[in-house]
């Protein structure tokens, strides 16, 4: 029977994860503050929440769980469109693909800056429903457990998207554009998935923010459409294939 | 055991054949040249031996790890130093050297002994605290090349080196490099200055169209061409017309002008030095300086690639 090297193992392990928070620590230093990624991350879902929810005749507190999750969605996935594409303009992205770490460590490290840019960026909108528009969490723990999930389930997508062989930072976003807006619409942000007619209630199925949402509206008012272990379980399934597909796609474009 | 070994690479892009069953070794602290037109299937080389793609067919091994199936154990003896100073402007020559280090691996101790002694030598210490993007080109040269040397690596892919570069930063490159061959570190170096690899390295390949062309010392591969001898001239005025006058006199395949020196290209050295006294005493000029050299790796390189001469420059034929 052949034994594991477990020793090994997880000295391997740690070195990749080393790794992978280096190069998020490196995203975090260099990117955070670029002008494309404060728009595209912070400016752009608060205009595009503003939009649709003036005129709505809705108590401003009930609008913070789809502030958050639009937020989480357009945040998370805002960093690595823009820096790979411009890593891959000044070679710099070469210096990734050739260290001695897997593609998975690569994925994983890319994703995480904006994992953590997210999460950091969806405080805003929590703290001002709890302090300004005293709106109540009632589940604090699947409040935070959505968010982590959402955060790393959109980071890992922006991820995907920037897998397109281009140095160009606006083809990147034009095609990760026309999979978010669309979400936004479909996965009961701002019309809930009951009221939508049977044809988007089955899209919405196939929608990670759907679940996100989900579980962070539970969070906020203890009803959902669907339980939040699903919701947990889906997101978890999306995040799985978003890194497998973003693995196969780096591998395939840098032959 | 071999520092590196190419086995029968093929690579093709679609119909197109970059690499065609392409195989060399590389001892344990030799220095070797890969030496090629632009085309020729250098980049490709480089970035099947570095891991960054793989090839069609055929094997490389990283002192005896499989860069294919091994691939981490294959890179974390490697570094490498790419031709553009791929290095983040937004980062400081510091946080450059330690997000390098931590991508290899290198213990936390370890990792800032050895930024601080790289970047002393490299003559950047002064400045580690400041944003790359303030450096000059030769700075940021010198950076890459100290990134790359941060897991003390037992092969470097160095590849132009020294290109454009001002003479302090190549100077300190040379140096260094010199000081890695003697300390046993195998070097893999790709450079268009063919002077350059002539005085480094061991041995030579020269690659064209996807095929070796050939490989050996540059001393070995320069007497497969005895033939192509030059005699390289200055006379005491110079004039424009003169380059042509010396291309037409008898046995003279070819003539470049360098500077104030004019190098024309022979079979026969001595009746040509007949031929240029005649032609200075015709048009009242002294010959200030005259020598016979044999042929140079640049000459190998341009018979073994098919490249030709034109008005000093080198230019593909296709």
């Amino acid at each position: 029977m052949p034994s594991i090297d477990h020793e090994g193992l997880a000295k391997r392990l740690s070195r990749e994860l080393s790794a992978a928070w280096a190069i998020a620590r490196k995203d975090m230093r260099i990117y955070y503050l670029k002008p494309n990624i404060v728009v595209s991350g912070i400016l752009f879902p608060l205009f595009m929440f503003l939009a649709f929810a003036t005129g709505k005749n809705a108590p401003p507190g009930t609008l913070i769980p789809g502030l958050i999750s639009i937020t989480l969605l357009f945040s998370a996935s805002s960093i690595e469109p823009v820096s790979i594409p411009i890593e891959r303009r000044v070679k710099t992205f070469d210096r990734l693909l050739s260290a001695p770490i897997s593609l998975h460590s690569l994925v994983f490290g890319e994703s995480l800056s904006g994992f953590l840019y997210s999460l950091g960026i969806a405080c805003l909108p929590l703290a001002v429903g709890v302090i300004v528009l005293n709106t109540p969490v009632v589940n604090l723990p699947v409040l935070v457990i959505a968010m982590i999930l959402t955060s790393f389930c959109f980071a890992t997508l922006g991820t995907l998207f920037a897998s397109y062989p281009t140095e160009n930072v606006g083809e990147v976003m034009s095609m990760l554009n026309t999979v978010r807006l669309p979400l936004i619409f479909i996965s009961g942000v701002f019309i809930p998935i009951s009221a939508m007619p049977q044809i988007g209630q089955k899209i919405a199925l196939f929608s990670p923010l759907t679940y996100g949402n989900d579980m962070i509206e539970f969070a906020y008012t203890g009803k959902s459409l669907f339980s939040p272990l699903l919701d947990i379980a889906v997101l978890l399934v999306f995040i799985l294939i978003f890194q497998l597909a973003a693995n196969h796609l780096y591998k395939k474009f840098n032959e | 055991m071999q520092a590196l070994e190419v086995s029968h690479i093929i690579k093709k892009f679609g119909p197109l054949t970059a690499l065609n069953d392409i195989s060399f070794s590389v001892g344990e602290g030799e220095t070797f040249g890969f030496l090629g037109p632009n085309g020729a299937g250098k980049t490709t080389t480089i970035r099947i031996l570095t891991g960054i793609s793989s090839p069609t067919s055929g094997t490389a091994t990283i002192f005896g790890h499989d860069i294919e199936h091994d691939t981490i154990a294959a890179r974390q003896s490697m570094g490498i130093v790419s031709e553009n100073s791929n290095v983040y402007d937004d980062l400081t020559a510091w946080q450059n050297m330690i997000f390098s280090a931590q991508l290899y691996h290198v213990a936390r101790k370890e990792r800032e002994k050895k930024t601080e002694e790289l970047l002393t030598i490299f003559g950047l210490h002064e400045r580690r605290n400041d944003k790359v993007h303030g450096f000059s080109k030769g700075m940021k040269r010198r950076l890459t090349l100290a990134m790359g040397l941060v897991n003390s690596p037992r092969l470097l892919f160095l590849d132009e080196p020294t290109s454009g570069l001002d003479v302090q930063s190549n100077l300190i490159i040379r140096d260094v490099v010199t000081d890695l061959v003697r300390e046993g570190v195998t070097v893999f170096l790709t450079t268009h200055n063919i002077e350059e690899a002539n005085v480094m390295c061991d041995r030579v390949a020269i690659i064209n169209k996807g095929n070796i062309a050939a490989i050996d010392s540059p001393e070995r591969l320069k007497k497969t061409i005895q033939s192509v001898q030059s005699i390289e001239l200055s006379f005491n005025h110079s004039s424009a017309d003169q380059l042509d006058e010396l291309r037409r006199l008898p046995l003279v395949n070819d003539a470049q002008k360098a500077g104030d020196k004019f190098k024309l290209y022979t079979h026969d050295p001595s009746e040509v030095i007949d031929a240029v006294m005649a032609y200075a005493r015709t048009h009242n000029l002294k010959v200030i300086s005259i020598t016979t050299l044999g042929p140079s790796l640049e000459d190998v390189f341009i018979r073994l690639t098919g490249l030709q001469r034109a008005g000093g420059a080198v230019h593909a034929i296709d």
